[in-house]
């Protein structure tokens, strides 16, 4: 871990605990391997995601804090293995991990077989390149011939979901004039005055 | 194609809209000074987006006063010349030329006379501008003849013309440092991507009319009616993905003075251009600046 823990983290040294929790939260969020999934640049994320463990770590130690809560969001998310995956199809997998792209793309188009792992690993493979709409096809394809593997439906979903979108704006800036809790009160007591005129009484207390 | 990729307004700082204009301002004067005063014409939110992510975190900025033939009375703030706006001047010029060139031979030949003039006028500032980024120059050449192969083979493909467009706009991370460049590719990849579907859906219905390639007519078989529901929502998502891996990629950048600015952009301003081009009050949207 390079620097201050402290900037790392982008608080002030003075910085109440909860003010630090809350930041190591949002980092956490913003660089979770989940919005690197299937990322040539996820391990750049995962040194950030260690170096930013590491110096909420650090705080806890100086503040004499019992234990971190860093680690919850240590685990990457890996891909399962299919164990009766052919010798192909591994070795397709480990080129598009390792970032070799046309390797992958040779060895698929020379496969022996177009079955549906095949049509899985071209997702994959498109998906890397960026080819979102040529990947989601192919994903569906894999699951339309193998509807119970959950390996392909997953990233079917994560394409119908449009991948995992993080941002630093969460609060509600629609102008929407939804029903939330003032609306629904006042409403409710317009109402009831209106029931009242008229003889009745919806809401006995007012 | 230009003008999508811009702040969204209401959700900036004052400070910050006021930076913003100011870098505007400056890929002005960056290529009135490079190219001459017609080429200002080309200034874009585009390619002044480009300048903020190329922009070094070790060069400070400085904001000077400038004269504007457009607020003639008042002098307005302005960035003063970095290396990053530059690039983004040489891009502007680069990518300006030969998009008048592709419309020119799109139009046919009477509509495409402006269009033909316009790149005759900025011929000069062409060849000045392949001079000093011939590698640049020759990429941008070659992957648009690339994208004018695929639109004229009318392939019923999404991606294909978007990842040309994509790959474009990546060549810029050039202008960046080893550790950078790598997200900054990624982010302009799709971003790229980004504004060539949101511009196929943008003009769905004129080209629909027309006859004129269109990748979202192709893809979806649409007619002049636009995209159904389904298709509509479908392209909606992967056009938020684009956009989220972008993002992704952005986080990885170092940080520096533009970073708000560019997250406005990225997580505010895209998604505020996709919803206006979705309801098709993109165009009425445009006069206000």
């Amino acid at each position: 871990m390079n620097g201050d823990p402290y900037s790392i983290l982008g608080v002030s040294s003075n910085a109440s605990d909860e003010e630090i929790k809350k930041a190591y939260r949002d980092l956490a969020r913003k660089y979770h391997p989940d919005n690197y999934h299937d990322n040539p640049l996820a391990h750049l994320a995962q040194e950030k995601m260690k170096e930013i463990n590491e110096a909420y770590d650090a705080i806890q130690r100086m503040r004499g804090a019992s234990g971190g809560a860093s680690g919850q969001y240590n685990n990457s998310s890996s891909g399962s293995y299919r164990s009766s995956s052919p010798a192909w199809a591994a070795r397709v997998r480990a080129a598009i991990n390792s970032g070799d792209l046309s390797g992958a793309e040779q060895m698929l188009n020379s496969a022996p077989e177009r079955n549906a792992e095949w049509y899985f690993l071209m997702g994959s493979l498109y998906y890397r390149k960026g080819w979102l709409d040529d990947a989601r096809q192919y994903y569906q394809t894999a699951v339309n011939m193998e509807p119970n593997n959950s390996e392909y439906r997953q990233a079917l979903n994560f394409m119908q979901r449009g991948g995992n979108y993080y941002s630093p704006y969460d609060y509600d800036r629609s102008n929407n004039n939804g029903m939330d809790a003032c609306n629904c009160c006042g409403n409710l007591l317009l109402a009831d005055c209106c029931c009242e005129c008229l003889g009745g009484d919806l809401i006995s207390c007012c | 194609m230009y003008g999508y990729v811009r702040p969204c307004k209401g959700e900036l700082k004052v400070r910050e809209y006021e930076l913003f204009k100011a870098r505007y301002c400056g890929l002005c004067h960056a290529l009135k000074k490079g190219y001459g005063p017609f080429a200002r014409f080309l200034v874009n939110y585009d390619f002044t987006f480009l300048s903020m992510l190329l922009q070094s975190p070790e060069e400070s900025e400085q904001i000077c006063s400038k004269r504007c033939p457009v607020s003639p009375f008042r002098k307005k703030s302005c960035c003063v010349q970095t290396e990053a706006l530059s690039a983004a001047a040489d891009g502007s010029v680069l990518l300006g030329w030969w998009k008048l060139r592709d419309s020119a031979s799109d139009k046919g030949f009477f509509r495409g006379i402006p269009y033909r003039t316009a790149a005759l006028l900025f011929t000069p500032a062409m060849r000045r501008a392949a001079k000093r980024r011939p590698e640049l120059s020759s990429k941008i050449k070659d992957l648009l003849d690339e994208l004018g192969g695929i639109e004229n083979s009318q392939l019923a493909s999404l991606d294909a013309p978007a990842d040309c467009f994509g790959r474009l706009l990546s060549s810029f991370s050039v202008f960046v440092s080893a550790d950078d460049a790598a997200p900054l590719g990624q982010l302009l990849y799709h971003i790229g991507r980004w504004v060539y579907i949101i511009d196929a859906l943008d003009d769905i219905e004129e080209d629909a009319g027309s006859g004129s390639y269109n990748p979202l007519i192709l893809r979806f078989k649409a007619d002049k009616s636009g995209l159904s529901e389904e298709d509509r929502q479908y392209v909606s998502v992967t056009l938020k993905h684009s956009a989220a891996i972008a993002a992704a990629a952005f986080e990885l950048m170092k940080k520096n003075e533009w970073t708000s600015i560019l997250s406005n952009i990225i997580y505010l301003g895209l998604p505020e251009t996709a919803e206006r081009v979705f309801a098709g009050t993109w165009d009425a949207n445009k006069k206000e600046k």
